[in-house]
């Protein structure tokens, strides 16, 4: 028994192993640090956890905060995937579903793969469960109930990742069921804004109802043994594997390419958005022209972009929104409403980095080399990656302020020239990061799959290193404002960005150049190689 | 009659497509058979079904007397594979795969470690131990799928395209490897657009167009005087299109 889990880990590894080796040594170390730097700041949280929970005199104090710590760890292992359109690593079924492999072995490898979308919480859990086992006063048994949380939480993802990964495979139910998972992730922020805030902050007190799990598991971890919370705790983590299991039944049973047949597009559509792709052609040459328009067309029916751009404009403007204008009134200033629209078009920018910077030629895979076989300089597919980009951040933006100015909320004239002037000076130095970084670490992406399967450290550990350096000459610009409160001294500071943004974009592009004639080999090939048996 | 492939009122549907409409195909067992059509007729979605990849719209499916989905784990057990590309794995070795493959069919360790030395010996293989998957040529991609599908002696081949690429001397080593497998008692399904392999190898023919099966038969049964596979099929599928010239080509 488990002999076929033990060799698809087997295998895996091997994987991982016959990959290093050719992988960019660079690429590798920058995201090794990357991931050792983020994993650190848990793991010092987790110290500081088990530091505090091992005092036997804050007993009272561990017993108010931890079902809260508790909600936060299920929040973030629940929700986070999703803001960040990631899904972490899962088993690519496709190629395993041929083998006489017994649903059960798959269904828990698919689970326990879903401890990469929560490694955080894991070490912030582990640290809590060493620290309360190291409290005198709490009992030993008590802490390993924690397991049931845990368990709970790697059921349920698994469970809303395969119920995602089916809603999204069908064109119109995606939309749909992003603009409910927008309503849902917004929630808290909307409950906060139609005056719930007392039920909310019960919900997240240590008062919540002894029927949610965080405040059951938090009882029993502290010792606190009812046979009420312990059949608490237990008919949660029921529920979520038969959740689990149901839903990963029926994603085995699904057939993505009946479900992207009966979605694909009408005539009709197809040709009311003809206009929008052959508009470069009314202003640029070919083959720039032509390079932008295959852009448009394809990046308009990637379902994963599709998804990333939806984002950009709802979430960015429902998360944003109680912390810009929550309970004061659309006319009240506050750092984030007097700036709402630039915060949520530089989340936009943050979502649509993936697609439209870092890996340009990932949805090209293997078809990337007709950019090596016909006549056309890289410098010439590069420029037109980088404008196709420009023109989606430009649409995103624009559907921001459409959307703002529909619900009526405080939005100037000067706010949509700085919100665009300020995303178009980061946009440069991202798309000029982004054109090294897709030289130096290309990855085919499957443009069908609509949620990332990278593990989400690792975007975020990317964002958290370079987004602040594209955002640092924006934050001078915000300085001088705020020094000279002077919106003169504002656009100057970023003028003087963009003129930076633009020659950082010409040095990258000189390099970026010379290593597409370099690695043209390595880049075809890494772009050319398939998944292995999970998809990481 | 015993059959190794049973297919009754086979549907797939794909929108208001009708990928394969209807199909009913008996293959004995213990047959090389061929399975036939031009591009988009709907092999390739068969295939998918019987492999268990992608459901049926309606009717049923029988591999070796045993009704799928229902008892998908005990044919999957007897079934060898030689799919399309995207199936391999290419960050491994080919004694990795064919090892992985082994023991996905229950296959020990031990034993699928050495079955997979002799199978890449066999396919001239084991040159480069260490060279990935993802870095062979085509052909070697279809020799390493074969050596795949043999290794736990499958009582049933599906194979897609399975000379697809491969030079003289490989093609002739999966022939006579197949022949041999069939005159032991197996059953081989093959897809294939290479019609002169098709009439060489196969003893039974099935021809498929716009997902409905329009003849099927012995070769014998087939073929009407001196025509070749190749006439029959034109004349079936119907390809004699009007010649439209490009003034400028």
């Amino acid at each position: 028994m488990w002999n076929q889990a033990r060799a698809i880990v087997w295998a895996q590894w091997k994987t991982v192993r016959n990959h290093i080796p050719r992988s960019n040594k660079a690429a590798l170390i920058f995201s090794g640090v990357l991931l050792a730097v983020w994993y650190a700041g848990f793991g010092f949280l987790a110290l500081l956890a088990g530091f505090f929970l091992a005092k036997p005199d804050e007993v009272e104090f561990v017993h108010r905060v931890l079902p809260t710590v508790l909600l936060i760890c299920l929040l973030y292992w629940q929700v986070i995937p999703i803001l960040m359109a990631s899904t972490g690593s899962a088993l690519d079924i496709k190629k395993l579903l041929v083998y006489p492999i017994p649903h059960r072995e798959l269904f828990t490898l698919e689970v326990l793969l879903r401890v990469s979308t929560g490694v955080e919480m894991l070490l912030l859990l582990a640290g809590a469960g060493v620290g309360l086992l190291l409290n005198p006063r709490v009992p030993f048994w008590a802490p390993w109930t924690l397991a049931f949380f845990v368990a709970f939480n790697l059921l349920c993802s698994a469970g809303i990742r395969d119920l995602l990964a089916r809603l999204l495979a069908r064109k119109r139910v995606r939309e749909i069921t992003t603009l409910l998972f927008v309503l849902a992730a917004a929630l808290p922020q909307l409950m906060l804004l139609g005056g719930f805030q007392k039920q909310l902050r019960r919900v997240f007190s240590s008062e919540a109802s002894p029927l949610w799990l965080w405040t059951a598991a938090a009882r029993l971890a502290q010792g606190e043994f009812s046979w009420s919370n312990a059949a608490v705790v237990l008919a949660w983590t029921a529920a979520a594997y038969f959740f689990g299991r149901w839903q990963f039944e029926r994603g085995l049973a699904f057939d993505f390419a009946e479900a992207a047949a009966k979605s694909a597009p009408r005539g009709r559509t197809a040709s009311r958005l003809d206009w929008f792709y052959r508009l470069p052609n009314a202003v640029l040459p070919d083959p720039l022209a032509a390079l932008i328009e295959k852009e448009l067309r394809f990046l308009s029916r990637a379902p994963r972009f599709r998804l990333v751009f939806l984002m950009g404009f709802s979430f960015g403007i429902l998360i944003w929104f109680p912390m810009a204008f929550g309970g004061q009134g659309r006319t009240a200033h506050s750092l984030v409403g007097d700036n709402y629209l630039t915060f949520v078009s530089v989340y936009a920018l943050l979502l649509l980095s993936d697609s439209l910077f870092w890996n340009v030629f990932g949805f090209d895979r293997s078809a990337a080399q007709v950019y090596f076989l016909v006549p056309v300089k890289i410098s010439t597919v590069l420029v037109g990656k980088n404008l196709t980009a420009a023109i989606f951040v430009l649409l995103d933006i624009s559907a921001v302020a459409l959307v703002c100015i529909l619900l009526r909320l405080p939005i100037t004239g000067l706010r949509v020239l700085e919100a665009l002037a300020v995303t178009l000076v980061i946009t440069t130095f991202l798309v000029a990061i982004g054109n090294i970084s897709s030289l130096y670490n290309p990855r085919g992406v499957n443009p069908v799959k609509s949620f990332r399967t990278a593990a989400g450290a690792r975007m975020q550990a990317m964002l958290m290193l370079l987004f602040p350096v594209s955002l640092a000459p924006v934050a001078l610009a915000y300085l001088a404002r705020y020094a000279f409160e002077s919106e003169w001294a504002f656009f100057g500071v970023l003028l003087f960005g963009a003129a930076l943004a633009g020659v950082a974009y010409w040095f990258s592009m000189e390099s970026a150049v010379k290593a597409a004639e370099r690695r043209k080999e390595q880049i075809i090939q890494a772009l050319s190689q398939g998944d292995g048996l999970i998809q990481s | 009659m015993f059959s190794a492939i049973s297919l009754h009122n086979l549907r797939k549907l794909y929108g208001a497509k009708a990928a394969v409409d209807g199909l009913d195909l008996e293959v004995p067992r213990g047959s090389f058979f061929g399975f036939l059509g031009p591009n988009g007729a709907g092999k390739t979605t068969t295939i998918r079904m019987l492999m268990g990849l992608a459901p049926p719209t309606s009717g049923t499916i029988e591999l070796l007397n045993l009704p799928m989905p229902e008892r998908a784990l005990e044919v999957k057990g007897k079934i060898g594979l030689v799919p399309d590309e995207s199936l391999l794995f290419d960050h491994l070795t080919g004694l990795e795969f064919t090892e992985f493959v082994g023991r996905m069919y229950g296959l020990a360790r031990p034993k699928a470690r050495e079955r997979s030395k002799e199978l890449l010996a066999l396919f001239e293989l084991d040159g480069d131990p260490r060279k990935l998957i993802g870095d062979y040529s085509k052909g070697m991609r279809k020799r390493v799928a074969m050596a795949a599908a043999l290794i736990h002696r499958p009582e049933l081949f599906l194979l897609d395209e399975p000379f697809e690429g491969v030079d003289a001397v490989g093609a002739r080593l999966m022939k006579e490897i197949l022949l041999e497998q069939v005159r032991h008692g197996a059953t081989v399904f093959l897809t294939s657009h290479v019609l002169e392999v098709v009439e060489r190898l196969c003893d039974r023919v099935a021809i498929i167009h716009e997902g409905k099966l329009v003849l099927t038969g012995t070769m014998a049964e087939l073929r009407t005087g001196s025509e070749t596979l190749e006439d029959v099929f034109v004349r079936v599928v119907g390809a004699d299109r009007p010649a439209e010239s490009l003034d400028w080509l």
